[in-house]
C-alpha cells in the first residue's frame, strides 16, 4: 500500500530525514520509534504532505500514486490520515460542521452527493459512542478550549468518520491518560481491518500495550536504523535508545 | 505677553539668536498645535503657551548640595545647569560633549522650534564593541527668577556592538514655571543595545514637551522606560524607527498622577523592515483631577514581513474626577503578521479588596498593593535594581503607603 | 512545492475573474430629473412628491447648511470627490398607478427583484418578512401592510409617512441626525427622495422581520434614501436592509440617513447586508458609500446594529447608538470585506450618558487583494454614566500582502465607576489552519471560506436566519480565490 524509496526532506537547509526506505501493506500495523528529534514528526508530516518540509530526493507511493506530486488534500481523498501530534484550534467552526465539510468535499471527489444529515448524525452517533464521546463535543468548536486528551480523542474521532486506508497516529499517547489512553487505543482497534493499515509514531512503548504493532522500526537521525517485531519495543522499553543508536553513529557519524 | 510673541519678540533682536532658519519659518508657518490637529485632539496647550515665559536663561545659583539632593547620585553623571554643561564623567569608550547639532531633525511646530533655537545639550557617542557597565545619569536642573522656557537638543550615537544604559531626568527647582521642550535623536547602529529610563518626577511647575526618536539598525536592542509620577503638563512623543530586520523595541511606561497634573504618551511603532518585534506597555493609575492621555500607532509598512507587534494600555481611574482618553492604533500593511492592542480602563478589584479585608489587610493598604501590582509589570521591565527601588519608593510616596513587602 | 505555485496563478486568475453578480440593469421607464443640485432643484423634489411645506422648509434648511460645508477627509479613504452637479437627484421607475398589491407589479419590475433573490412571494409565504422595495430613489412596493396596520404598526415609504403621519415625522426626523451633523447627512435631507418609515406602538411585538431592499438602477443617479424607524415603548422590532447596484464603469453615490429611536424599554435589531457595486477589480466603478446611522436609546433600551458589509467602492459609514437613559444597551457586529481595490472605513460610536448602560463592539474586518479596511471606532463614557460598561473586540485578518487593515479607536472615559475594555488584533489567514483542513480532505478554498465563516461567527450569529445563509454565501463569494 504504502512504499517510501530513499526519502531526504529538508527544513531551512537542515536534513532532516537522510534516507528512509520503509513498506507498509494493507491489515498491517506498523509502529515507528526513536528519541526526540529524530524525525519521527517530520516523516508524518512529509506524507501527509506539509510544505514546510522539502522533500530533495526519494518518492512515497500509495497504491499506485505518487503522493509527493498531490496537494495534501488530495492525498486525504485517496485515504491518507494523519493524527496530529498537536491539532489545530479553529475558531467558530463545530466539530460537526468540519467533519460534514470534510466528508462532503471527499464524496465530491468521488462523485457522491453529500450524505443525507440524518446518516450522517447517525454516523457520527455510533463513532462517538465506540470512543466514549459525549454528545455535546459535537457543537463544541474544532479544538477551541479542548484539554490534551480530548484534541486527541477528537482526531480519532475523525479518523473514524473519515476511514482512512492508512492512519498515521503521531504521538497520539502524549497527553493522554491511562483511561483514555485505552478508550483511543480500542477505538483504533476496532477501526482496523484487513483493507486499512496503520502506523504509529510513538516515542514510548506505553501505546504498544493496547496496539500491537506487526512491525516495530527505530528512527534516529533521519534513518532508520533498525527493524523487527513487536518484541524489539520492549527491548527499548528495558534498555532504552542508546545501545542502538551508537551503533549506528558509528556507521553514520552521529 | 504669550509664548509666540515673546519668541517672536526675541528673534527679532538679531539674526544670531536662530540657529535654523528653515526650522524656525517652518514653526512660525505651523504655530502650536491646537486640538484641532488630530496629535492633539486630547492635549491642549492653549493656556500653557498663554504664559510669561522668558526666552533667555535667568538662572539662580543651584549649589552642590542640591545637585546632590535631586540626583540619584550615581557615579557617572552628566548634569546641566541653567542651560549649561557643568559636569561630565569620564568613561572609556564614551565621547560625552556638548551638542552642536541643528540638522533638520524635526517633524511639528515644537521640534521645529527647539531646532531652531536650542542652543544646549547633550552628544554621547559610545565606541565600537563598548559595554558600559555602570548606567549614566544625566540631570538638566533649573532654577529661573522668572517662567522661563528651557530647550535641550540631544543626540545618542550607539556604535556597532555595544550597550548602554541612561537614566534621565528633567527638574525645576524654583517656583516658577518652567516649560522644558527636549529633544532626544538616539541612532543605534548594528547589533547595539541600549536601555534608556526617563524618569518625571516633578513639582507643579514643570512642563514638559519631549520629542525622542530611536533609530535602529539591524539587530539593535531597545528598551524605553517613561517613570511618569508628577509634573504639570508632560507630553512624551518616543519615535521608533526600526530601519534593519531582527530588530526588538520595546516600551513601558507607568503613569501616576493626581491633583490636576496632566500627562499625554504618544508612541509611534515604525516597523520598515521584516522580521522585527515591538513590546509595548503602558499602565496607568490616575487620582485627583488628573488627566491622561495615550496615544499609540503600531505601523508595518509594506513588504516589513514577520513582525511581532504589541501593545497594551492599561488604566485605573481611582477617582471620580479623574478622566483618561486612550488611542491605540494598528496601521498594518503586510500580512505576515502578528499584532495586536488591547485597552482596559476600570478600577480596583472590589473582591480582591475585600478579601484583603478579611486577612487583616487595611482597605487603603489593599488598594495600594492593588495599585502597585497592577503596575508592577511595566516596573519589572527595569534592569537597574537601584533605579527599580527608586521607582518603588516614589509609588509608595505618590500613593501615601508602605510598599517595603 | 511546484505544485501549490501553479494553483497560486490559478487562484490569483480567479480572484481577478470573480464578477458581482447583481451587475445587470433593469429597462424600466422612469421619470428623471435633470443633473445637477440648486434651490430649484430641492424644490423640484418636493413637489413632485407633493410635500407639505414644512418638508420643504426643511429640505430647504438642509440644502443651505449643506452649501456651507466641506466634504470630509479625515477617514482613510481616497477617492475623486464626486461632482455634485453631475449627479441626477431624482429618478423614479415609472409607474402608471398606485399599486394595492405586489401581483400589480411591472413585470419587468418583478424579473428585477427576481434576480436579487428576493422573490416577493416566497418569502411572503415561507418566512413572513414584510418587505418594501426602494429603487433608485422611490419606494416601489410594500409588502404585508395591511396586515400590519391590524397591529398599529405602520411600515411604509417615508413619502407617504410625510403624508399619512405627518405629526410623527416631523417630530422625530433630524432629532438623531441633524442635517448640519455632517456634509453627507446635510445634502440627503436636502434632496432625499425616499426611503422607509416604521412605527410600532407602544408594547407590541412586531410578529415579522421587516425588511427593505435599496437598489440603485438608473445611471448616473445618487441613492439618497432616509429611513426612519421609531419604536414606542415596550415594543420590539428586527429590521433587515439589503442592497445592490448594477455594474457601471462610473461611481454612483449612495448617501443614506437612518434613525432610529427606541423609547423606555424598547429594542431594535437592525442588520444591514450591503453588496453595493464595489468596482471591477482594477478599481473602475463602484458606488461610493457614505452612510449616517444613528440611533437613540431611551431608559432601558435596546439597539443592536448587525452588518455584513461586501459592497461598495468606497465605504464611510459609523452606524452608532447614543445610550441616554439609564440601563440602556447598545450593541454593533460587523463584518467588513474588502478585495481588489475596494476601501472601507467603518465603525461605530458608542456614547454613553445613562447610567448603567452598556455596549459591545464587534468588529471582523477581512482584508483582500489590494484593499484597504479601517475600523474606526468611538466609546465615550460621559461623566454622568456610572457604572456604564463597554467591550470591544476588533481583529482583522489579511490575504494576500498588498492589502492594508488598520485600527483607530478612540477611547474617552471620564467615570471611575464604569469599565471599558478594547482588544484588537491584526494577522494572517493561519497557515496551520489550512493545511489542517487540507488533511482532512478540505481544499484551500473550502478551508478560506470554512475559516473566515468561523471568524465571523460572532457577528453572523446576529443576523435573523435567512439573512445570515445569505451572508454566508455572500463573504464566500467575495473572497473567492483571495488566498496565494
Amino acid at each position: 500500500m504504502l512504499k517510501i524509496e530513499n526519502l531526504k526532506a529538508v527544513v531551512d537547509g537542515v536534513e532532516i530525514l537522510k534516507g528512509i526506505n520503509l513498506s507498509v501493506n494493507s491489515g498491517e500495523v506498523h509502529a515507528i520509534m526513536g528519541p526526540n528529534g529524530s524525525g519521527k514528526s517530520t516523516l508524518s508530516s512529509v506524507i501527509a504532505g506539509d510544505e514546510t518540509y522539502e522533500v530533495s530526493s526519494g518518492s512515497i507511493l500509495f497504491d499506485d500514486d505518487d503522493l509527493l506530486d498531490l496537494d495534501p488534500d488530495q492525498r486525504a481523498h485517496k485515504g491518507v490520515f494523519l493524527s496530529f501530534q498537536y491539532p489545530v484550534e479553529i475558531p467558530g467552526i463545530s466539530v460537526s460542521n468540519f467533519i460534514k465539510a470534510a466528508i462532503t468535499e471527499k464524496r465530491k471527489v468521488l462523485g457522491l452527493d453529500p450524505m443525507p444529515a440524518k446518516d450522517l448524525l447517525w454516523k457520527m452517533r455510533e463513532k462517538m459512542d465506540l470512543l466514549n464521546m459525549k454528545p455535546g463535543y459535537l457543537s463544541r468548536n474544532m479544538n477551541e478550549g479542548f484539554s490534551g486528551g480530548e484534541k486527541k480523542r477528537n482526531e480519532i474521532f475523525q479518523m473514524a468518520m473519515l476511514e482512512p486506508k492508512l492512519a498515521i497516529l503521531d504521538e497520539t499517547d502524549s497527553g493522554l491518560d491511562i483511561d483514555a489512553l485505552k478508550v483511543v487505543a480500542n477505538g483504533v482497534n476496532k477501526l482496523k481491518n484487513s483493507n486499512n493499515a496503520t502506523i504509529v509514531i510513538t516515542h514510548y512503548q506505553r501505546l504498544l500495550d493496547y496496539i500491537v504493532p506487526d512491525y516495530v522500526h527505530v528512527l534516529h537521525n533521519g534513518r532508520i536504523i533498525k527493524s523487527g517485531g513487536k518484541e524489539l519495543a520492549h527491548q527499548l522499553e528495558e534498555k532504552g535508545y542508546d545501545w542502538i543508536t551508537k551503533l549506528a553513529d558509528e556507521k553514520w557519524g552521529s | 505677553m504669550g509664548l509666540l510673541e515673546k519668541i517672536e519678540q526675541y528673534t527679532n533682536r538679531g539674526t544670531d539668536k536662530v540657529s535654523n532658519k528653515t526650522a524656525y519659518s517652518k514653526f512660525i508657518d505651523l504655530g502650536f498645535p491646537s486640538l484641532k490637529n488630530e496629535e492633539w485632539k486630547y492635549t491642549s496647550l492653549k493656556k500653557i503657551i498663554a504664559n510669561n515665559f522668558e526666552i533667555e536663561n535667568q538662572g539662580e545659583e543651584i549649589t552642590d548640595q542640591e545637585i546632590k539632593n535631586n540626583s540619584l547620585d550615581l557615579d557617572n553623571k552628566v548634569v546641566f545647569l541653567n542651560g549649561e554643561l557643568y559636569q561630565k564623567p569620564t568613561i572609556s569608550g564614551v565621547k560625552i560633549e556638548k551638542n552642536i547639532d541643528h540638522s533638520p531633525k524635526y517633524n511639528d511646530a515644537i521640534t521645529a522650534l527647539n531646532a531652531a533655537l536650542a542652543e544646549n545639550g547633550y552628544n554621547i557617542t559610545v565606541s565600537e564593541n563598548t559595554i558600559v557597565d555602570k548606567p549614566l545619569e544625566i540631570l538638566f536642573l533649573t532654577k529661573n527668577k522668572s517662567e522661563n522656557l528651557a530647550q535641550y537638543r540631544n543626540e545618542i550615537i550607539v556604535k556597532k556592538n555595544s550597550s548602554i544604559k541612561i537614566i534621565e531626568q528633567v527638574k525645576n527647582l524654583s517656583t516658577n514655571l518652567c516649560f522644558s521642550n527636549m529633544f532626544t535623536n538616539i541612532n543605534l547602529e548594528e547589533k547595539a543595545i541600549i536601555e534608556f529610563n526617563k524618569l518625571q518626577n516633578n513639582n507643579e511647575s514643570q512642563i514638559i514637551v519631549d520629542n525622542t526618536n530611536i533609530n535602529q539598525e539591524t539587530g539593535s536592542n531597545s528598551t524605553f522606560n517613561t517613570l511618569l509620577f508628577g509634573g504639570a503638563f508632560t507630553r512624551n512623543n518616543l519615535n521608533f524607527s526600526q530601519n534593519g530586520e531582527r530588530c526588538e523595541s520595546n516600551m513601558n511606561g507607568v503613569v501616576i498622577l493626581d491633583n490636576s497634573e496632566f500627562a499625554d504618551n504618544h508612541t509611534y511603532m515604525d516597523h520598515l523592515k521584516a522580521n522585527c518585534e515591538s513590546n509595548e506597555l503602558y499602565k496607568g493609575i490616575y487620582l485627583g483631577k488628573s488627566k491622561g492621555v495615550f496615544n499609540g500607532k503600531i505601523m508595518v509598512r509594506p513588504d516589513a514581513q514577520k513582525i511581532n507587534a504589541f501593545q497594551a494600555n492599561n488604566n485605573l481611574l481611582l477617582s471620580d474626577d479623574s478622566s483618561i482618553n486612550s488611542k491605540p492604533q494598528l496601521e498594518i500593511y503586510a500580512d505576515d503578521v502578528k499584532c495586536s492592542h488591547g485597552c482596559t480602563i476600570g478600577q480596583l478589584d472590589e473582591d480582591a479588596i475585600f478579601y484583603m479585608n478579611t486577612r487583616g489587610i487595611s482597605k487603603q493598604d489593599a488598594k495600594a498593593i492593588l495599585t502597585y501590582a497592577f503596575a508592577s509589570d511595566a516596573l519589572n521591565k527595569i534592569s537597574i535594581p537601584y533605579l527599580y527601588d527608586v521607582a518603588k519608593d516614589l509609588i509608595s510616596k505618590k500613593l501615601n503607603v508602605d510598599l517595603s513587602f | 512545492m511546484k505544485k501549490e505555485e501553479l494553483s497560486e496563478d490559478e487562484l490569483l486568475e480567479k480572484v481577478t475573474s470573480t464578477e458581482y453578480k447583481y451587475g445587470f440593469t433593469t429597462n424600466i421607464d422612469s421619470d428623471t430629473i435633470p443633473k445637477g443640485l440648486s434651490e430649484d432643484v430641492v424644490r423640484i423634489i418636493s413637489k413632485k412628491k407633493e410635500e407639505p411645506n414644512w418638508m420643504l422648509e426643511y429640505r430647504l434648511k438642509a440644502y443651505r447648511t449643506w452649501l456651507e460645508m466641506k466634504e470630509p477627509d479625515w477617514a482613510n479613504v481616497n477617492y475623486p470627490k464626486p461632482n455634485y452637479q453631475d449627479i441626477i437627484y431624482y429618478s423614479a421607475p415609472k409607474q402608471k398607478k398606485k399599486l394595492d398589491s405586489l401581483d400589480d407589479l411591472d413585470p419587468e419590475l418583478k424579473k428585477t427583484f427576481d434576480k436579487l433573490g428576493i422573490s416577493l412571494n416566497e418569502q411572503k409565504r415561507l418566512s413572513g418578512v414584510a418587505v418594501d422595495i426602494v429603487m433608485d430613489s422611490v419606494s416601489v412596493a410594500t409588502s404585508f401592510k395591511s396586515k400590519l396596520a391590524d397591529l398599529g404598526i405602520i411600515f411604509c415609504s417615508i413619502s407617504e409617512a410625510i403624508k399619512e403621519h405627518p405629526e410623527l415625522v416631523q417630530k422625530y426626523l433630524g432629532t438623531v441626525v441633524p442635517a448640519r451633523d455632517n456634509f453627507f447627512s446635510a445634502l440627503n435631507a436636502a434632496v432625499f427622495s425616499d426611503g422607509s418609515f416604521c412605527y410600532i406602538p407602544k408594547g407590541s411585538r412586531c410578529p415579522m422581520e421587516l425588511s427593505t431592499y435599496f437598489r440603485i438602477n438608473e445611471a448616473g443617479t445618487g441613492q439618497f434614501e432616509r429611513t426612519l424607524l421609531i419604536a414606542d415603548e415596550g415594543s420590539y422590532v428586527s429590521y433587515l436592509e439589503g442592497c445592490t447596484a448594477p455594474q457601471r464603469d462610473e461611481n454612483q453615490l449612495h448617501a443614506a440617513v437612518v434613525e432610529l429611536i427606541a423609547m423606555d424599554n424598547a429594542e431594535i435589531k437592525y442588520s444591514t447586508v450591503q453588496t453595493w457595486y464595489p468596482g471591477n477589480k482594477d478599481g473602475v466603478g463602484g458606488v461610493f458609500n457614505f452612510v449616517t446611522k444613528r440611533g437613540i436609546c431611551h431608559k432601558k433600551a435596546k439597539i443592536s446594529w448587525t452588518q455584513v458589509e461586501t459592497g461598495s467602492a468606497v465605504t464611510w459609514k459609523y452606524p452608532s447608538c447614543i445610550l441616554k437613559g439609564d440601563h440602556s444597551i447598545g450593541e454593533f457586529f460587523s463584518v467588513a470585506v474588502t478585495n481588489n481595490l475596494q476601501q472601507a472605513d467603518t465603525g461605530t460610536k458608542m456614547i454613553h450618558l445613562g447610567k448603567n448602560s452598556k455596549s459591545t463592539i464587534i468588529a471582523k474586518g477581512i482584508c483582500a487583494g489590494k484593499s484597504n479596511g479601517s475600523y474606526r471606532g468611538l466609546v465615550q463614557i460621559s461623566k454622568g454614566a456610572k457604572n456604564s460598561r463597554n467591550f470591544s473586540q476588533c481583529d482583522s485578518l489579511l490575504m494576500g500582502d498588498s492589502c492594508g487593515s488598520h485600527t483607530f479607536p478612540y477611547i474617552e472615559v471620564k467615570n471611575s465607576s464604569s469599565q471599558v475594555e478594547h482588544e484588537a488584533t491584526t494577522s494572517k489567514i493561519g497557515e496551520d489552519q489550512i493545511f489542517y483542513c487540507n488533511q482532512r480532505g478540505i481544499g484551500t478554498e473550502e478551508a478560506i471560506a470554512l475559516i473566515v465563516n468561523g471568524y465571523c461567527k460572532d457577528v453572523l450569529n446576529q443576523l435573523p436566519m435567512e439573512f445570515a445563509v445569505e451572508a454566508q454565501k455572500l463573504l464566500e463569494i467575495s473572497l473567492e480565490g483571495s488566498v496565494g
